[in-house]
Parts: C-alpha cells; sequence; structure tokens
C-alpha cells in the first residue's frame, strides 16, 4: 500500500526495494510514495528492516534490486547530486568528540560548501540555544545537548529530507521534549522519514505511518484516516509477528 | 531561518574535492594535536621496541654485526608501529558514527581515502622523526658507517607513502569488525611483505655500501615504488567499494 501518491510532487517513490546481506534479505520487496513535506513515522520489530531502509535512504546503502527516487531524482544514478539536500539525525552524534560545536559545524559545512558557511553555522548554534557553548569540546556536553548539536550538523547543508534514526534513544524525557520542539521549528520546507519505537510519540508528531515486518511493509497510510487504538493494536500484533 | 531564498544559494555552493580533502586533512590534524593519542602510543611503543632490541643486542655483544641487521631491525619498528596507529587512525570516525557523517556528504570516497591516508603518512613522518635518530643513536654510533648510509633516506620515504596507503585502506576494511587489531595485523602484514621486502633490501645496502651492490639498492628501490603507485591506485579504486559495503 502506497501513502500519499497523487499529493503533488514526491520526496520518495521506491520501487520494489530488495537488500540481501548474504543468504538473509533485509528488505524484501518495499514500495513506498511519501509526498514532499509528510512526516513518515516508520515502526516495526527489532530486525525489520527499519535501519536498512534509513540507510537506503540516506544514501548510505545501494539496494540490491528496486529503484529509488529522491526529491525527483533517480538516487542509484546520481545520488551525489542529491547528498547535499539529505540530512540525518541518528541515536549516533557523528559528532567529534574533541572538536568544539563550532569546529564541527565548520567541518561539516566546509564538507558541503567548501568554505564554511558561518553566519548558517551561528543561525544553528542559537537555533539549538548552544552558542554559549560554541567553543567547548563536544565530550563535555550532555547527551541532550549532543543531539540537540546534532540537528545543527544534519541541517548544515540545509537539507529538503531529513532523516531520523532512533533520535530519542538515551534522551530524558525532558531532552526529548526539547528535541520534539525543535523539530517543529524546522519542520517547514522538509520532508521527515523518522525511524522509532516510540508509538506514542511517532505517532504523534507525523502526517504518514509505515509499520515493517520482516523486511515487508505491513501497512504504509496517512496518518489522517487512521484510529489510534487500531493502530496500536496492529502495531502490536506485527511486533508479535518477530523477525524472519 | 533557512528561508528558501537562502537556500537556493547555499545549495549552489559545492564544495570542490581539494576543499574538502583540506577539511579532512586538517580535521585530522587538529583532532590529533589536541589529543596526541596517536602521536603518543606510536612514539611510546617504538621506544619500546627499541629497548627491547638494545636489551637483546646487549646479550650478543660484538658477535653481531648490527649494521648488517641493521635494514630488518629498523623496517620491524616501522612496520609495528605503523600498525598501532593504523588501528587508531579510524577510533575517531567509529566513536559516534562520524564516519556516516562525512559519507552523507557529496564526498567522492577517494577524497575520504587520500586525505585518511595524508594524515597516516604525516603521523607515521613524524615518529619516524623522532624514532630514526633514536635508532642511529643507540645501535649505530659506535658503529662504522657506510658513506651510502643517508640514501636510506629513500627507501624510508617511499616504503613510508606504501604503509600509510595500503594501511588505510586495510584499516578501513577492518573498522566494523571484531578482532580489528587482529585482523588487521593479519591482513596488513602479508599484503605489505613485497614493499617490505624491498625495502629491507634498499635499506640494507644503503647501510653496508658494499660496492658493485648498488643495481641491488635501485631495483629495490624501484620495486617498492612501482608497489605503492600499484597498490594505492587500487585502493584509491576500491576505496568506494570498502566504505559503502
Amino acid at each position: 500500500m502506497a501513502a500519499g501518491t497523487g499529493q503533488g510532487s514526491l520526496a520518495v517513490d521506491a520501487r520494489g526495494l530488495v537488500k540481501q546481506f548474504g543468504p538473509r534479505r533485509a528488505l524484501d520487496g518495499v514500495d513506498l510514495s511519501i509526498p514532499s513535506g509528510a512526516f513518515l513515522s516508520i515502526f516495526g520489530p527489532n530486525g525489520a528492516g527499519k535501519t536498512t531502509l534509513l540507510r537506503i535512504l540516506a544514501l548510505l546503502s545501494r539496494p540490491t534490486r528496486g529503484s529509488l527516487s529522491l526529491l525527483g531524482t533517480d538516487a542509484l544514478d546520481e545520488p551525489d547530486a542529491l547528498r547535499s539536500r539529505i540530512g540525518l539525525i541518528s541515536h549516533r552524534s557523528m559528532l567529534y568528540g574533541d572538536l568544539s560545536a563550532q569546529e564541527n559545524l565548520e567541518f561539516f559545512s566546509a564538507l558541503y560548501h567548501g568554505e564554511p558557511d558561518r553566519v548558517r553555522i551561528r543561525e544553528l548554534l542559537e537555533l539549538v540555544e548552544l552558542d554559549h557553548r560554541r567553543n567547548d569540546p563536544v565530550r563535555t556536553y550532555s547527551r541532550g545537548m549532543q543531539q540537540r548539536l546534532s540537528i545543527a550538523r544534519a541541517l548544515v547543508n540545509d537539507p529538503e529530507l531529513v532523516l531520523l534514526d532512533e533520535p530519542y534513544s538515551g534522551l530524558d524525557p525532558h531532552a526529548a521534549e526539547l528535541f520534539d520542539e525543535l523539530i517543529g521549528r524546522v519542520r517547514e520546507g522538509r520532508t521527515f522519514i523518522m525511524v522509532s519505537h516510540d508509538l506514542e510519540k511517532g505517532f504523534d508528531l507525523c502526517s504518514h505511518v509505515l509499520i515493517l515486518a520482516r523486511g515487508q511493509v505491513v501497512v504504509c497510510a496517512e496518518k489522517a484516516g487512521i484510529d489510534r487504538a487500531a493502530f496500536r493494536e496492529l502495531y502490536l500484533a506485527t511486533v508479535g509477528m518477530g523477525v524472519a | 531561518m533557512a528561508d528558501s531564498r537562502n537556500r537556493g544559494q547555499r545549495r549552489s555552493r559545492r564544495a570542490s574535492s581539494f576543499q574538502q580533502y583540506k577539511a579532512l586533512l586538517l580535521k585530522d590534524l587538529r583532532q590529533e594535536i589536541r589529543t596526541r593519542e596517536m602521536l603518543t602510543s606510536m612514539v611510546v611503543y617504538a621506544l619500546l621496541v627499541l629497548t627491547i632490541y638494545g636489551a637483546a643486542l646487549a646479550q650478543v655483544g660484538d658477535s653481531v654485526d648490527v649494521v648488517a641487521l641493521a635494514g630488518g631491525l629498523l623496517w620491524a619498528l616501522i612496520i609495528f608501529t605503523s600498525l598501532l596507529g593504523l588501528n587508531r587512525s579510524f577510533s575517531h570516525e567509529t566513536e559516534s558514527g562520524c564516519l556516516e557523517g562525512i559519507l552523507l556528504a557529496p564526498v567522492d570516497r577517494a577524497v575520504v581515502f587520500l586525505a585518511k591516508a595524508t594524515s597516516n603518512l604525516i603521523f607515521l613522518a613524524v615518529v619516524e622523526l623522532i624514532t630514526v635518530p633514536l635508532f642511529f643513536l643507540f645501535f649505530l654510533s659506535g658503529a662504522e658507517l657506510a658513506t651510502t648510509t643517508p640514501m636510506m633516506l629513500l627507501p624510508l620515504a617511499v616504503g613510508t607513502v606504501g604503509v600509510a596507503g595500503v594501511g588505510t585502506l586495510l584499516s578501513t576494511m577492518t573498522i566494523d569488525t571484531r578482532g580489528r587489531d587482529v585482523l588487521l595485523a593479519i591482513l596488513f602484514i602479508p599484503v605489505v611483505f613485497p614493499l617490505l621486502y624491498a625495502c629491507v633490501s634498499a635499506t640494507s645496502v644503503a647501510f653496508l655500501g658494499i660496492e658493485g651492490t648498488f643495481g641491488t639498492f635501485w631495483t629495490s628501490l624501484a620495486l617498492a615504488g612501482a608497489y605503492d603507485v600499484i597498490m594505492i591506485a587500487a585502493a584509491w579504486g576500491l576505496y568506494e567499494f570498502v566504505v559503502d559495503a
């Protein structure tokens, strides 16, 4: 089942995605259509293929088979053209602990723009409220602060498609709330795809939902047409299916 | 913020490969200057090896011609010290998933290889700048050195480039493996053996300075140079498959 087809331009259009690791098939014919500006939450049991799917969407891994178009561009033929339009926030901060926030952002900005975009970096540090700690080594930051800084890192190239891989992992409730607030502030004009085990939070944030199990799409639909309780039951039944 | 007017302007500015190479290299150097993790461990290890050499050679007195063994001893020191450094060279990249952060950017994977190989080469050269004079001081200061001894700098330079290039590729391959320290050694030593053999041969000829053996010096140096070119070109080409696997 595809979500959001026929609603303007598609941020993600995947057909028959298969990812094989030796004898194990992590993704088994995934079809996915997500309109631009949507917020998709991906749920599923451990080993369902969620992170594999997200890594393919982040262009960190190539599918074994299938076609993938991101932001209207063929992702398998022109990955380099797309990389500057995609950002990833993971449970791992992707930040160098011995460098300061400013140095980390300057480094990642230089990879995209050649010279660090210092105006953008200042804006981002202000956005994530870490401007006052800009020169401190990242290893001195709390987990919540590191995750806020990783939002800034992911936005340094001003991406249209933002991927979130278990972003709440290791965050206390207050830090998770701050994280949600930040995501809300940068949501305009971007498409978000989030992998999460937190059903309530994932359901609240999203406009579209996807449940994966055994590498296959169980359900992919707009949230508006789904009853929360029924979805919860379906999710729990899916988790009970375990993995391949 | 992030208004669409600025977005287009921002996206139109693409980094050149050289700018990305410079950013990656400066980041590695900045980190090492700040932590000194790699250099300290390599220098301390090299000093320990020199101490062991000293203890072993003290047992045999004058019955062994140290100059004849010096090429082999020096290269054993360099290879094992570089292994330690290569094992650590990706520790910062894997700690918080930073390598993925780099690979998310539109960076040619070969540029990532080149920057990492260059930083490894610089760190190895710094360690050699400290340990090679100490090697001479401890073991060769009393010996009669041939006038051709300074020529050992040629195989040293060619060998260090090869070790840094091949070592960078292999250490990337072992990043996510269990027991990567052991695996890197198991892969690295056989792969680098032809280079090691050629460099030991050329260095020994330079130390001994025996007339009529300089054909061997230049042949060995040419073999080491050819090894560098072939292996670094292969690593350059293969790096994309290695990091994207």
